[in-house]
């Protein structure tokens, strides 16, 4: 068998599916394999140790502050008359935002056969279902007498008494609810596989018992795959509009109510595109680190990288063009309150948060025009950080400044949040962190079986002139095998 | 009878008995008792004929006078109902309800009157206080003490016993003490100017029982310039009362006549307000006001000139001139711009003129004043002087001479009534403690109780029985609706009483005697009515004769400055909401906000931006909240320490503050601390000691050179927070003003301008109002709950509740914020909470200031708009809530559910008016026990977590209804009286039935001056405002 051939099949493939290889270094399918399952195998890293007990750390932190605020009650917050909203709704729309990304990579970016989306999905879904746990937190723990929190479900009782289906916080209870369900299935529905190839390889007893149990008895027969591959078609038809519906359900609290500044039609779709702008950023934050450490550069590659700050630009501007539309249209619409809104969004007392978010969220993604700097890996970190602060701002400034001077000028006043409204935050970035550092510990931060799926090897005709692939020379020496 | 010997229970013989059956030990033992009680046939006692004088009974006198005194007891029905009752009744007097208040006439003696009242009674509660409209002096409102006094009468800080020498002692040593007084002792009392007719009587007999009595007349709080004023100008004493209602014009000097520190302004308002109606034929009444600060009168004022509180001698002078009852010079006013305008204009009002002084002013302005009003041919109309049996003594002179007298060691008892000298009069303490035996009535242990030998508490009006003449004259009654709380407590006229005769004076029995001299024959008749209207009919003061001396006039002008002097002045006034210091301990009037300057828990130093420009001070606002400079103020030697306080409007160079604050009262009760993490302890408002404590500084160090006074001002410090319940007050009151004019919030015209379009409110509608509501149908229009079939089959829908607020009368006193906090139960959330935005009014008082339209900046105007819950039928709220837990009531209210709330706040987002008011903790968990008494049991104490809000006093409705319905018939106009409403002195606010085109609400609605506020929102309130109109002179631009 000559070179020469297997380099004109390679480059043929190579075609076929992409200019650039989805994977690189040279990898084979065992390589993979070895490369994901080995990170849950191995002896526990110190460093893991170490992050995850500043992760738990924060997550006591977060415990703390919410038997804090049951114990005294809401007045632990800075929230005042005029604004009845602060941090806890700034910080759900936040945690909500951050959750479109996994499912937007998984289910849209599948239905449009983006194949570049198999390397990052299961990480970034992973992420999505943390952080609408995180989102959950809030909406739960703002109310006045939280032990009547259920009150806001349909459940039936002896005095018929049902919530009350025009308020937007339900549609939100319902669509975030069913957000999460559907995510967390489709998110196992596609580790199946991958639990059972991690079953294979198990060798402790307990282990292969949990993972036996986890992966469905999971042979990897043609029928499964069949059951399989519909299954996630299915799911991801499913997922699809829910991206869509979550965020402009959200976008509803606000968008619903006569609050200048609030009320606009333009909210569902600006929404969900700062969704996925902050998602998307979340993801590079947390992959750019992820692939460094667990030394995964070749599945997560700078060109999957640039395709994300790809979408992180055109997401960004289209946030950036929504706040222009915003002003355009509170010029345009002649009513004084929006106007007044919007004008003291930029020059009031909170102009400090609108040009925070402003710089962060139209400004700086701007960078990404530049292909040298889209796929330089720190200054992408840099830039993530900025859109997540920035997208926490947007939410800041949507709240808190529409609130904070509405209609009747006797009423302004001036919100600002105490130490626990900072520490609750700082605290859900450790039930965060708690979350996904046990999932890089125990679970395949990469979908084993997708990623094979796009390599060139999975090509039925690849080993026509060469062995079974198994035999071939390896790039990395198997870790299992010392 | 035939006895069977069944048992046979005789002693046996022997130790052990066979058969022996006994009943008890004592039995078996065969004990003396029982052998005894077992001799007769029935119980000891029971068998027994009916005591007599033979065997130890009463005699038949004394059954007499027994069965008199229940019959006299069972009358006093007011009082608290006996503690011992634990089973209910067997059979109910007939008058008792369970639950069902009792209205009981009563009157407030306050400023030497009394002010007629009704007080509501739960069970022997006294929880609300209303005006007594049968009374003539009283249209049925009041104000804002009379309001807040139910909450002193439950105040935990009252002082429960009688104190000799610091320590606990009891009313029977104090009595000792007192009957023990030689009656060679020089005794000097210092009270507060009552028109008590037993006072009168016992005060007689105390001057008789001691060799000297030297009764002092002292009120601190509002100085007695005008009397001096009105001695200098007549030559003898009466009293002054103005009729607004019959004055066209006005003029006021200095005089801030509606608020609560005047001497009747429940009635100031209501006349004042009766002229004010611009569709009336009439024509409306015009107000011109010089003042140096920026008084609600101001703000009523067609005409307002800012001047020097110093000046205004000078533009009284320059007026008295122009209208010949002057001849010197007017000094530095003395071409004032306005003098011949307005003289015209008083002149052209002949006997429908009044001016008026205030009470800061010097006697002689008081006397120019009288000059002025007797020249214009007022007097009989607009003003009238009552003949009161005054004594002519000038109290000042009393009381300096008193003070000297202490301090030179000639004064052996020392009474102090109703007053506390030591924290008002500069430098009183010194010659105090020179006194031997300083006695004390007070409520609190405070700064004189606290130097006293013997401190005695006092009654509540509330809580004993006194009597007083209201502000015509007529005598009345003051009937306790409780028996005292602290069983040591004791009247004023009782402690007098003590000291007249050496034994205990019943309260009860002295006003009777008093009483009984003047009602004559069938005493008991009349008594019963008199105690059941408050009041003793078709009686009152004479006027007095009063003949004008015009160089006693001109002798109280003299030492007067016309000339102006440079400089900056002090002016020194009671305060609007704790007064001289005696409500200082009321939380409600603590946290009330100032009707101006919207600052609560404090007192300030008010300057106007110039000023504090000059003066190099100022307040930062820092994430809205004012961090503000203090300054020191000097007047002669004495400084006091107070933040500054920006208020536009007022004159350059004039610095206001107010007396009652910085209070020093002894609590008893225990400081709250908690664990660091509960907040029980922040959250307690009554956890820190008194109320009273740490709030404000007293500045009646600064008194000594009277109520104006040049001052010399320092800055000493700066940032010390000062909470407002408004945020933008003066640093951009410009920039908010015009929001104000562009949104239609506040909509104002000239009388001219209403003539020629009447239709000016309309005018006012922000921009896009340009089509009808019905273009825009609501989202839920088509299953709007209101045309559901369980909204209109209810009763209730038969009537739909509406309110209209009328802005041209409108004062902005506050009455009926404290009202409505005395009838919804409104929690009071302290000055730090309140800095956050936290208060919980449901019934707020917007103010703005106004600038353009011929007012510039410097010189705004001021307009204030009460902001209660506007009850939208298309209510914003009630379509977010996540839980239905605020929904419309087949009446057309919209209504909180409190037990369905969880809290959310969307419904407060949602708000455009921002009423709702939110319960971020828990306000009732802390609250001392005393205070759960003053909670109107018909309306629920709201937990923490939930939001709350105006509910148009939703249990009065409902409370009408269930009458209605018991006697199956529909509610009538004017049934339903909204706490607001009824305390309004001016006549506001009118509530009632929409659905009733003949009811007052429905006609005032179709006032051409009525405006929904935010009506292009097409959240079609209830509330309703009516435009403002002014009546400028035409010739002053």
């Amino acid at each position: 068998m000559s070179t020469a051939s297997t380099d004109k099949n390679l480059a043929h493939l190579a075609d076929f599916h992409d200019e650039v290889p989805l994977v690189k270094g040279n990898l084979k399918f065992h390589d993979i394999t070895e490369i994901v399952s080995s990170h849950t195998e191995k002896k526990t890293p110190f460093a893991w140790y170490g992050a995850f007990s500043l992760a738990l750390a924060g997550l006591m932190l977060l415990l703390g502050m919410i038997a804090y605020l049951f114990w005294n009650g809401t007045g632990v917050w800075g929230l005042n008359n005029p604004v009845g909203w602060g941090y806890a709704i700034v910080n759900f729309v936040f945690w909500v935002g951050i959750g479109h990304a996994g499912t937007l990579i998984s289910a849209i970016l599948f239905l449009f056969r983006q194949q570049w989306r198999t390397a990052i999905n299961r990480s970034a879904e992973a992420m999505t279902i943390f952080a609408v746990i995180c989102a959950l937190v809030f909406p739960t723990i703002h109310v006045g007498r939280v032990w009547a929190i259920y009150w806001t479900l349909p459940l039936p009782n002896q005095m018929g008494m049902w919530p009350q289906f025009k308020s937007p916080l339900l549609w939100d209870v319902f669509a975030v609810s069913t957000y999460f369900t559907v995510s967390l299935v489709f998110w196992y529905i596609g580790l199946v596989p991958d639990l059972a190839t991690m079953r294979d390889r198990a060798k402790g007893k307990i282990r292969r018992l949990v993972l036996g149990v986890a992966s469905m008895g999971w042979t990897g027969a043609n029928r499964h795959w069949r059951n399989y591959e519909k299954a996630y078609l299915l799911l991801a038809a499913l997922a699809t509009p829910l991206v869509l519906s979550v965020h402009s359900v959200v976008s509803f609290d606000f968008a619903v109510s006569i609050v200048p500044g609030w009320h606009t039609t333009i909210f569902p779709p600006y929404f969900v595109a700062g969704a996925i702008f902050s998602g998307f950023a979340m993801v590079v934050t947390l992959l750019v680190i992820a692939r460094k450490i667990y030394g995964i550069e070749n599945i997560i590659t700078v060109e999957h990288l640039e395709k994300m700050n790809i979408i992180i630009l055109l997401t960004g501007t289209m946030v950036g063009f929504a706040y222009i539309t915003e002003f355009f249209i509170a010029w345009y619409s002649g009513v004084q309150y929006e106007q007044y809104a919007f004008v003291n969004r930029m020059f009031g007392p909170y102009a400090w948060a609108y040009w925070t978010m402003m710089s962060c969220n139209l400004f700086f993604p701007q960078f990404f025009w530049f292909k040298k700097l889209r796929r330089n890996v720190t200054f992408m970190f840099i830039i993530s950080i900025f859109v997540n602060i920035g997208m926490w701002f947007e939410r800041f400034v949507i709240t808190v400044t529409s609130l904070h001077r509405d209609y009747l000028p006797s009423s302004w006043d001036y919100y600002t949040p105490t130490a626990v409204d900072a520490l609750t935050f700082v605290g859900t970035f450790g039930l965060f962190f708690t979350l996904f550092l046990l999932f890089l510990r125990f679970m395949p931060m990469v979908a084993i079986a997708e990623v094979k799926g796009v390599m060139p090897e999975a090509d039925p005709h690849f080993y026509d002139h060469e062995g079974d692939g198994h035999h071939a020379e390896h790039a990395v020496e198997p870790s299992t095998q010392q | 009878m035939i006895e069977l010997p069944v048992l046979d229970d005789s002693p046996e013989q022997g130790e052990h008995p066979r058969n022996r059956f006994w009943r008890s030990i004592s039995h078996l033992e065969g004990s003396q008792e029982f052998s005894e009680m077992n001799a007769g046939e029935f119980l000891p006692g029971a068998s027994n004929g009916p005591a007599t004088e033979g065997n130890g009974g009463a005699t038949r006198r004394q059954f007499i006078q027994l069965m008199g005194a229940s019959m006299a007891m069972a009358g006093l029905t007011a009082c608290r109902k006996p503690i011992e009752t634990i089973v209910p009744y067997v059979r109910q007097p007939e008058d008792r309800v369970e639950g069902v208040p009792v209205q009981y006439a009563t009157s407030m003696p306050f400023r030497g009157t009394l002010r007629p009242l009704l007080v509501e009674s739960f069970d022997g509660r006294p929880t609300k206080v209303e005006g007594n409209s049968d009374h003539p002096d009283s249209s049925g409102a009041t104000h804002l003490f009379e309001q807040a006094s139910i909450l002193s009468l439950y105040d935990p800080d009252r002082l429960g016993t009688v104190r000799h020498d610091g320590a606990v002692s009891d009313w029977n040593a104090f009595r000792a003490a007192v009957s023990e007084l030689p009656t060679s002792s020089r005794v000097v009392v210092i009270a507060e100017p009552t028109s008590s007719m037993t006072m009168a009587v016992v005060r007689r007999q105390m001057e008789q029982r001691f060799a000297s009595v030297r009764w002092v007349d002292y009120h601190g709080a509002v100085g007695n310039s005008a009397a001096q004023g009105i001695r200098a100008a007549f030559g003898r004493s009466a009293r002054v009362n103005h009729d607004l209602g019959a004055a066209r014009v006005i003029v006021s000097l200095d005089a801030d006549l509606f608020a609560s520190t005047g001497p009747d302004p429940v009635a100031a308002s209501a006349g004042f307000s009766a002229g004010r109606d611009p569709e009336s034929m009439h024509g409306m009444n015009r107000l011109y006001v010089v003042e140096s600060g920026y008084s609600i009168t101001g703000g009523m004022a067609d005409h307002r000139q800012r001047m020097k509180s110093s000046e205004i001698a000078s533009f009284a002078a320059a007026l008295a001139s122009e209208l010949g009852v002057w001849d010197g010079n007017a000094g530095v006013h003395g071409s004032h711009a306005w003098i011949s305008e307005v003289a015209a204009d008083l002149r052209n009002a002949g006997s429908s003129a009044l001016v008026v002084a205030g009470d800061n002013q010097p006697a002689g302005v008081h006397a120019l004043v009288a000059a002025i009003n007797d020249r214009l041919g007022a007097v009989g109309t607009t003003v009238t002087y009552l003949d009161n049996n005054e004594s002519a003594a000038d109290a000042s002179a009393e009381l300096e001479a008193a003070i000297a007298d202490m301090a030179a060691g000639n004064v052996d008892v020392v009474l102090t009534l109703n007053s506390n000298p030591v924290y008002e009069i500069p430098g009183f303490g010194d010659a105090f403690a020179k006194v031997e035996h300083r006695v004390h009535l007070g409520m609190y242990l405070d700064e004189t109780a606290t130097k006293a030998t013997w401190v005695v508490p006092q009654t509540h009006y509330l809580e004993a029985w006194g009597d007083g003449t209201s502000r015509s004259g007529v005598p009345g009654v003051v009937q306790p609706l409780i028996a005292p709380l602290y069983a040591d407590a004791h009247s004023e006229i009782e402690m007098v009483g003590l000291f007249a005769t050496g034994t205990d004076m019943p309260g009860y029995e002295m006003v009777r005697a008093t009483w009984r001299a003047q009602l004559g024959n069938s005493f008991e008749t009349a008594w019963q009515k008199v105690v059941h209207d408050g009041f003793a009919e078709g009686s009152g003061f004479g006027s007095a004769r009063m003949s004008l001396s015009t160089s006693g006039v001109r002798s109280a002008m003299e030492g007067i400055d016309l000339a102006g002097a440079d400089g900056v002045e002090v002016v020194i006034s009671a305060d609007q909401k704790v007064y001289d210091g005696r409500f200082a301990n009321n939380a409600w009037l603590q946290e009330l906000p100032d009707p101006t300057t919207k600052v609560v828990w404090d007192n300030v130093a008010q300057m106007n931006p110039a000023t504090a420009e000059k003066l190099g001070v100022g307040a930062k606002l820092d994430a809205g909240n004012y961090f503000a400079d203090v300054v020191s103020l000097e007047v002669s030697g004495n400084s006091v320490s107070l933040p500054v306080w920006i208020q536009p409007g007022m004159a350059d160079d004039s610095v206001h503050v107010t007396l009652g604050y910085g209070r020093n009262i002894v609590s008893e009760r225990e400081e709250r601390s908690t664990n660091f993490f509960d907040l029980d302890d922040y959250t307690d408002v009554y956890g820190k000691g008194a109320i009273s404590g740490g709030v404000g500084v007293n500045v009646a160090p600064l008194t000594t050179s009277g109520r104006i006074a040049p001052v010399s001002v320092s800055k000493v410090d700066e940032g010390y927070l000062v909470a407002s319940t408004q945020d933008h007050g003066a640093i951009d009151a410009l920039h908010v003003g015009e929001e104000v004019k562009s949104r239609g919030l506040f909509r104002t015209a000239t009388i001219e301008e209403y003539r020629a379009n009447p239709d000016f409110v309309k005018g006012g509608e922000p921009a896009p109002l340009k089509e009808d509501w019905e273009d825009y149908p609501p989202l839920w229009e088509a299953n709007h709950p209101k045309n559901s079939e369980e909204m209109v089959s209810s009763n209730y829908h038969d009537n739909q509740w509406g309110m209209v607020i009328d802005l041209n009368t409108c004062t902005g006193c506050n009455a009926c914020v404290v009202a409505c906090q005395a009838e919804n139960n409104i929690q009071v959330v302290g000055k730090e909470e309140v800095s956050r935005g936290r208060e919980m009014h449901w019934l707020r008082l917007d103010r703005y200031f106004v600038s353009g339209d011929g007012a510039s900046y410097e010189d705004p105007q001021m307009v204030i708009q009460p902001m209660p819950c506007q009850h939208c039928e298309n209510a914003p709220c009630e379509q977010v809530c996540p839980v239905a837990a605020t929904v419309h009531s087949p009446d057309g209210t919209n209504q909180m559910i409190y037990n369905r709330c969880i809290g959310t706040r969307y419904c407060a987002n949602n708000c455009p008016f921002k009423v709702r008011r939110f319960n971020f903790f828990n306000w009732t968990k802390t609250l001392p026990e005393s205070l759960h008494m003053a909670s109107n049991p018909n309306v629920t104490v709201r937990s923490r977590g939930v939001m709350e809000k105006c509910s148009f006093c939703i249990q009065r409705i409902r409370g009408a209804n269930k009458v209605a319905n018991v006697e199956n018939r529909a509610l009538e106009d004017g049934e339903v009286v909204t706490a607001c409403q009824q305390v309004c002195p001016a006549n506001a606010i009118t509530f009632g039935d929409l659905s009733n085109p003949d009811s007052a609400v429905s006609r005032r609605r179709e006032s051409d001056r009525r405006y929904e506020l935010l009506a292009e929102l097409n959240v079609k309130p209830r509330v309703s405002y009516l435009g403002r109109v002014r009546n400028p002179n035409p010739n002053l631009a």
